[in-house]
C-alpha cells in the first residue's frame, strides 16, 4: 500500500527537523541487561574456577560500515550473569576468580575462561523476512590451575525475534540478543561433556576417584 | 431508527475472517484434578516463529480453573525446565521424552508442577497481499486524506498434543484463518481490520478445549 504525504511547513522548521531526525537515527544504542534461569539437572563433580575478563564483562560490539547505520551493543551485563548462573550450577564447586593465572585457589581442578569471538545481526529489511536476527560465537578456554590450556572450542548461539510486538528496531534486536544468549547457554551445557579433552579429563578423575575409593575398602577389609 | 444504524456500523467496522479447523483425535483428554498443561510455541524454523502473543492468547482462552483446565504460561515453564525447552534443545518428537525424562531434575519438576499434556502450536500469520493507495495532505487550509487500502492476512497453525504421562501423541489440530482488512480514507482514515490471529487463537482454544475437556464440549 502507498502512503504519499505532503508537508506545507516553514523551511527552517523542517531544516531543523530534517537535522534532528538525522542525528537521532545515526545512532543506535541497544544495552542487554537480563537475569537467567538456573538449569536444572545433575551437576559435574568438578570444581571450577571461572574467570571473566574486564573486556568480556563490558562487551560492546560497535558497527559503523556503509551500508548500515552506527550501532552500539552491549551484551557485557548480561552475558556476565548468563556465564556466571549457568557455570555456577553446572559444577559441584565454582569459585570467581578476579585474577587469572595468578591466585588460583588450591582446590580448584579447571578454570574456564570465556570470550566472544563474533557477534553478527541482520535487520528484517536486509533479509526481507519479518524478523530480526542474531549470532554470536564464544571460545571457551579450560586450563589447568597452572595455566596451562586442557581444552578449546567454540560454541554459537542463535536468537531471533519477529517485529510484529515490537516497538523499536533497539528492543526487537535487544530481545533477539536475550534468546542468543540463553541459547549459547543451552549450548555450554550441554555440550560441556562432549568436549573429547573434557570428556577424558572427567573419566580419568573418575576412575582415579574408584581406584582410591577401592583402596580404602581394602585397608578397611585387612 | 438508531439500532439499524448502529448494527450497519458495527459490520462495516471489521474485515471479514473466514477460520476453518481440522482435528485428528487418538485418546479423549483425561485431565484430573491437579493436573496441568503447558502451550508452547515451536520456534526452531529459519523463516517465522510462533508468535509469543498467539501462545498467550491460546492459553489465557484455555485457562479455567473450575474446569479443571490449568494452563502453566509459556514463559514460566521454559524458565523452570532451562535449558530443556529452548529452541535448540526443545524435544522435537514424543519419543525425545524419554531421553528428557532421565534427567531426575527435569522428570521431578515435570511432576510437582503436575504437568499432563504439553501441546505445541507450530505455524505464523502473515500478510498475504496489499492493495490500494491513501494520499494525506496538510496545508494552511487544513488537512485530510483520500483514497483506499486493502490487504490479506492468513493464519495456519497446527497443535500437536503429547501426552507426558502416556508418552504418547494424543491428537492435532489445525487452524487455518483467512482475512481481508479494508482502509477507506475520506478525510479521516478508517481502518477495518480482521481479526486473523486473534479467530485462529479463539477457534483453536475452543477445539482444544472439546479436546482436553471432552464433556464441556455439549455445553459450550
Amino acid at each position: 500500500m502507498k502512503h504519499r504525504i505532503k508537508w506545507n511547513f516553514p523551511a527552517p522548521l523542517v531544516a531543523m527537523a530534517g537535522l534532528l531526525l538525522l542525528m537521532a537515527s545515526c545512532t543506535h544504542t541497544v544495552q542487554v541487561a537480563d537475569d537467567y534461569p538456573t538449569p536444572v539437572g545433575e551437576q559435574i563433580p568438578l570444581s571450577v574456577g571461572i574467570y571473566l575478563s574486564e573486556d568480556f564483562k563490558n562487551y560492546t560490539y560497535r558497527e559503523d560500515s556503509e551500508d548500515r547505520e552506527e550501532w552500539n551493543i552491549n551484551t557485557g551485563r548480561a552475558q556476565k550473569n548468563l556465564f556466571e548462573t549457568v557455570l555456577g550450577s553446572m559444577f559441584s564447586n565454582t569459585v570467581s576468580l578476579s585474577q587469572f593465572p595468578q591466585k588460583v585457589p588450591a582446590n580448584v581442578e579447571i578454570v574456564l575462561v570465556p570470550e566472544v569471538r563474533e557477534l553478527q545481526f541482520t535487520m528484517p529489511r536486509e533479509t526481507r523476512v519479518n524478523i530480526f536476527e542474531v549470532w554470536i560465537k564464544y571460545d571457551i578456554n579450560a586450563y589447568d590451575p597452572q595455566g596451562e590450556q586442557l581444552a578449546n572450542w567454540v560454541i554459537t548461539a542463535y536468537g531471533k525475534t519477529p517485529t510484529a510486538f515490537l516497538k523499536t528496531q533497539e528492543q526487537a534486536l535487544a530481545q533477539a540478543i536475550n534468546i542468543a544468549l540463553r541459547d549459547a547457554g543451552a549450548t555450554l551445557y550441554t555440550g560441556f561433556e562432549k568436549v573429547p579433552e573434557l570428556r577424558a579429563f572427567l573419566s580419568g578423575k573418575l576412575r582415579s576417584a574408584s581406584l582410591q575409593e577401592f583402596k580404602v575398602k581394602s585397608r578397611k577389609m585387612e | 431508527m438508531l439500532k439499524p444504524v448502529f448494527m450497519t456500523t458495527l459490520i462495516f467496522l471489521s474485515g471479514c475472517t473466514t477460520i476453518v479447523i481440522d482435528e485428528y483425535r487418538r485418546s479423549d483428554g483425561e485431565l484430573a484434578m491437579g493436573d496441568s498443561v503447558v502451550i508452547l510455541g515451536r520456534r526452531h524454523s529459519s523463516d517465522y516463529e510462533t508468535e509469543p502473543d498467539l501462545i498467550s492468547c491460546v492459553g489465557s482462552e484455555l485457562h479455567n480453573p473450575a474446569l479443571g483446565v490449568n494452563i502453566i504460561p509459556e514463559k514460566e515453564f521454559v524458565d523452570i525446565m532451562y535449558p530443556w525447552f529452548e529452541p535448540r534443545t526443545a524435544p522435537m518428537h514424543v519419543r525425545s521424552l524419554d531421553r528428557l525424562l532421565e534427567n531426575a531434575g527435569v522428570r521431578e519438576r515435570m511432576e510437582a508442577y503436575g504437568v499432563k499434556y504439553i501441546v505445541w502450536i507450530d505455524g505464523s500469520t502473515e500478510t498475504t497481499a496489499s492493495a490500494g493507495s491513501i494520499s494525506c495532505t496538510i496545508s494552511t487550509g487544513g488537512a485530510g486524506c483520500f483514497g483506499f487500502g486493502t490487504w490479506d492476512k492468513e493464519s495456519d497453525y497446527e497443535a500437536s498434543i503429547w501426552d507426558f504421562r502416556d508418552r504418547e501423541l494424543s491428537g492435532k489440530l489445525s487452524a487455518d484463518a483467512k482475512g481481508t482488512s479494508y482502509m477507506p480514507a475520506i478525510v479521516i482514515p478508517i481502518p477495518l481490520i480482521a481479526r486473523v490471529k486473534n479467530n485462529a487463537c479463539k477457534g483453536m482454544a475452543a477445539q482444544l478445549q472439546q479436546f482436553l475437556v471432552p464433556s464441556s464440549g455439549a455445553s459450550s
